[in-house]
C-alpha cells in the first residue's frame, strides 16, 4: 500500500520533471518535424537530383574527416592535462578554451578573417609558413576547409574540454589512489586507469561531435558575410536547406532535405544510446 | 546546440516583433524597410508626409536578409513591406519572379524614367516591365595613382593594350606593384562584365543568355593571362586585410573598380595621402567606339506587390528617395539621377582627396555602362563560380581561357536551378 503511493508519487515527479521537456520536444521538434513532412512531399526527388548537394556533402564529410579527430584528440588532451594540474591554473584555463565559443555573429566573422590575413594576425608567421599570403588564399578552394576546421575546434573545444573535465574529476579517487600506491606513473594511470574509465564519454564527445559536424552551418554562413563570393551559399548541406527556404522560396526541399539530415543526427544518437551504453548507471 | 539555437532565433524573433515591430500594425500604415544609410532620408519623408503614416525600419545590409524575411512573410500570408531598399539589387530579380512574387511592375510616368542615366534602370527591366528603381550607380573606372604613375613615367591607358603593356612593364620594372585585382565580384563585375562577356544577361525573368565562350571573354582571358602570370594584376579581394595592407604601402599603381572605391576603400582602407588619387574611364577595346564599364554594386527600391491602396504613396515615396536632387546630391554614392549627379558631383570636385576631379571619369563611366548586365537569381554564385574557375586556374598556373568552359557550366547549372532557361 505504501509502496504503491510512493510508486505514485515517483511517477507524478517523472512527469513533473520531464513534462515540460516533452512540450517542448513535442512543439518544437516532433510537430515541426511531421509538419516538414507533409511540406517535403514531392521535393525529395528534387533534393537528390541538385547538383549542389554533392558537392555539400563532400565538403561536410571532408571536413568531418579533419574536424572530429583534431577535436576529439585535442579536448581529450587538454582535459587530461588540465586534470593533472587541478587548481587555480586549470580553472582559468577552462574558462580560456571556453572564450572563443562566445564570440559569435559578424564580430566571429570580422575576427577569423583578421585571423586568417597574415599581415594583421597573430598567427602571421604560421600562416606564412603554409604559404598563404592573404584571406582570399586562405578560403580559396579546399583551404576553406582548413579554415573552418580550425574555427570548429577553437568554437567547439571550450564547452567539450569542461564536459571531459568533469567526468575525469568525477572518477572514483580510491581507483586512482590505488593505482597510485601500486606505483603507477601520472602517464601509466592515465594511459590504463583514467582514459578506459572516461571511454564512454569521449564516445559521447565523438558521435554528439559527429552529428553537429555533419549540420555545420554557422562557421561557412559567417565566413561568408564578411566574404562575400569568396565561399558558395551552398557550401555545406545545412546551408543549402537554408538557401532553399530563403534564397528561393521552396520550403518543400528544404524540409526533405532537413529531415535527411534529421535522420542522420537520429544515427548518431542512437549509436550513442546503444552502442556507448551512456544511459547505463551500474558501471563506473 | 542546434536546438538551443533554434530556441535563440526564435526568441530574438518574437522580441523583434514586439521592440521594432517589423511588420505592419494598422492598415493604414506604410512600412518601409531601409539599410542604416538610407534611414535619414527615410525619416526625413516620413515626417514631411505625416498624413501617410509611414513607418521606417532600418534592417542589415546583408545579402540574402529581405528574400529571407519576404520568404516568411509569404509563409505567414502578411508582414510584407511596402517599400524596401536592396543593398544587393539582384535579389529584385529573385523578389519579382515566382514563388516570392513580392515585387510590383511599377508604373512610372516616362518623363521620370528618362531622367535617370540612360542604361542605369536597364537591368530593372525584366521581361519588358520595370521592378526597381535605381538609387546610385557603381560603374567601374580605372583609379590610379596619380604621382606613382608619374615617377614611374606611365602614361594612363586609354587602351586594354596598353593596359597590358603597363602591367608587362611594371612586372619587370617595379615588381611588386598592381595594376588591379580580380576576384570574385571584382573580377566578374569590374574585368568580364566591363568587356561584355554575357554571364548574366537576363532576358526575362525565366530567361537568360550565357556564353562563356563569346569572343568578349576570351579577349579579356587573353588579356589578363600575361598578367596574372607575372602578378602585376592579383587575385586578392579589394576588401581583404591583405591587400589594405598594399595600399596602405602604396603598391597600389592602378586598379580599375567600382566608382565607389575612391571614398570607401581608398580613403578609409589605403589611407592614400590627399592628392594621389585619381580617375580614368575604362581602358576601351580596339575597334570600339568608347570605353565601357561593369558595375559593382548599386542599390534599388522595390514596392510591393502587396501594397494594395498605399502603392501609390509607396512609389510617390521611392520616386522622391531616388530623384530628390537635394537629398541625392547629399549621398554617398554616385545618384543613378541626372539631375543628381550633377549635383554631386558639383560638391566632389572640389574634394581635396583627389589629385583631379574625378567626377568627369564617373560621369563618363555612369553613361557607358556596359549593356548585357542583368540582375540575375544565381548572384552569390556568379561570384563564387569564378573564384572556383578562373581564380582557381590563375592560382594553379592554368590558362584562364581554360578555365572559362568551366565557369560557363557552373553558371548554367546555377541559373538551371533558379529557375532560368539557359540560352
Amino acid at each position: 500500500m505504501r509502496k504503491s503511493r510512493r510508486d505514485q508519487a515517483g511517477r507524478l515527479a517523472v512527469w513533473v520533471l520531464v513534462g515540460p521537456y516533452v512540450v517542448f520536444l513535442v512543439a518544437f521538434g516532433l510537430a515541426p518535424a511531421a509538419f516538414g513532412l507533409w511540406t517535403s512531399l514531392g521535393s525529395w526527388g528534387e533534393v537528390f537530383g541538385d547538383y549542389r548537394l554533392g558537392a555539400a556533402v563532400r565538403n561536410v564529410a571532408l571536413y568531418l574527416v579533419l574536424w572530429l579527430p583534431v577535436l576529439v584528440l585535442l579536448v581529450l588532451s587538454l582535459a587530461l592535462t588540465l586534470h593533472a594540474r587541478p587548481g587555480r591554473f586549470a580553472g582559468v584555463m577552462r574558462f580560456v578554451y571556453y572564450l572563443p565559443g562566445a564570440v559569435t555573429g559578424s564580430a566571429a566573422a570580422l575576427l577569423w578573417l583578421f585571423m586568417m590575413s597574415p599581415d594583421v594576425s597573430p598567427f602571421g608567421p604560421l600562416l606564412g609558413a603554409l604559404g598563404i599570403g592573404s584571406a582570399s588564399q586562405a578560403l580559396q578552394g579546399d583551404g576553406l576547409i582548413g579554415v573552418l576546421v580550425v574555427m570548429g575546434v577553437a568554437i567547439h573545444a571550450g564547452g567539450w574540454i569542461v564536459v571531459l573535465y568533469g567526468a575525469l574529476t568525477a572518477l572514483p579517487r580510491d581507483v586512482l589512489e590505488a593505482a597510485a600506491v601500486d606505483g603507477a606513473t601520472p602517464w601509466r594511470i592515465t594511459r590504463h586507469v583514467k582514459l578506459p574509465l572516461v571511454r564512454r564519454y569521449v564516445a559521447f564527445v565523438l558521435i554528439s561531435s559527429f552529428a553537429s559536424g555533419t549540420q555545420v552551418f554557422v562557421e561557412p554562413t559567417v565566413l561568408e558575410t564578411s566574404a562575400r563570393g569568396q565561399i558558395s551559399p551552398t557550401w555545406s548541406v545545412n546551408q543549402l536547406a537554408y538557401f532553399y527556404a530563403t534564397q528561393e522560396g521552396d520550403f518543400g526541399r528544404a524540409a526533405a532535405l532537413s529531415l535527411a539530415m534529421l535522420a542522420v543526427g537520429l544515427v548518431a544518437a542512437l549509436l550513442v544510446i546503444y552502442k556507448t551504453r551512456f544511459y547505463r548507471t551500474d558501471a563506473v | 546546440m542546434r536546438r538551443v539555437m533554434a530556441g535563440i532565433v526564435l526568441l530574438l524573433g518574437l522580441l523583434s516583433m514586439v521592440a521594432c515591430g517589423g511588420t505592419h500594425k494598422g492598415s493604414g500604415e506604410l512600412l518601409v524597410w531601409v539599410d542604416n544609410t538610407r534611414t535619414a532620408a527615410a525619416k526625413q519623408y516620413a515626417a514631411a508626409h505625416k498624413d501617410l503614416n509611414i513607418r521606417v525600419v532600418t534592417m542589415p545590409p546583408d545579402a540574402g536578409y529581405v528574400p529571407t524575411k519576404v520568404s516568411l512573410a509569404n509563409k505567414t500570408g502578411k508582414g510584407w513591406p511596402d517599400v524596401v531598399f536592396l543593398t544587393n539589387p539582384a535579389e529584385v530579380s529573385t523578389l519579382a519572379a515566382a514563388p516570392f512574387d513580392y515585387a510590383a511592375p511599377l508604373e512610372i510616368p516616362a518623363s521620370v524614367r528618362d531622367s535617370f542615366t540612360p542604361g542605369a534602370l536597364d537591368p530593372c527591366v525584366l521581361g519588358g516591365r520595370l521592378y526597381c528603381l535605381r538609387n546610385d550607380l557603381a560603374p567601374t573606372v580605372l583609379w590610379y595613382d596619380a604621382k606613382l604613375m608619374k615617377d614611374f613615367g606611365y602614361e594612363v591607358p586609354k587602351t586594354w593594350a596598353q593596359y597590358q603593356q603597363i602591367g608587362e612593364r611594371v612586372a619587370r620594372e617595379h615588381p611588386g606593384y598592381l595594376i588591379g585585382t580580380m576576384n570574385g565580384k571584382y573580377g566578374a563585375g569590374v574585368y568580364f562584365a566591363s568587356s561584355g562577356c554575357p554571364t548574366r544577361q537576363a532576358v526575362s525573368l525565366t530567361e537568360v543568355h550565357i556564353n562563356a565562350a563569346d569572343q568578349a571573354c576570351t579577349r579579356m582571358a587573353d588579356l589578363l593571362q600575361p598578367l596574372a602570370a607575372d602578378k602585376s594584376v592579383s587575385t586578392i579581394s579589394p576588401t581583404d586585410p591583405a591587400f589594405a595592407k598594399l595600399g596602405q604601402d602604396g603598391k597600389i599603381l592602378m586598379l580599375p573598380g567600382p566608382a565607389w572605391f575612391g571614398d570607401f576603400i581608398f580613403k578609409p582602407a589605403f589611407k592614400l595621402p590627399p592628392g594621389r588619387l585619381a580617375a580614368a574611364p575604362m581602358p576601351a577595346w580596339d575597334g570600339e567606339d568608347k570605353p565601357y564599364s561593369g558595375q559593382v554594386g548599386g542599390g534599388v527600391f522595390v514596392v510591393s506587390k502587396h501594397a494594395g491602396e498605399r502603392t501609390k504613396a509607396a512609389v510617390d515615396m521611392i520616386t522622391w528617395m531616388t530623384t530628390d536632387v537635394a537629398l541625392q546630391a547629399k549621398q554617398p554614392t554616385f545618384p543613378a539621377h541626372q539631375a543628381s549627379a550633377e549635383a554631386w558631383g558639383k560638391a566632389k570636385a572640389s574634394d581635396g582627396f583627389y589629385a583631379a576631379d574625378p567626377v568627369p571619369a564617373l560621369k563618363q563611366a555612369a553613361a557607358s555602362l556596359r549593356p548585357g548586365f542583368g540582375f540575375v537569381r544565381y548572384e552569390a554564385v556568379w561570384q563564387s563560380s569564378f573564384n572556383e574557375t578562373v581564380i582557381a586556374a590563375v592560382t594553379a598556373g592554368k590558362p584562364i581561357a581554360g578555365a572559362l568552359p568551366d565557369w560557363q557550366s557552373r553558371l548554367t547549372q546555377a541559373a538551371t536551378s533558379a529557375g532560368y532557361t539557359v540560352k
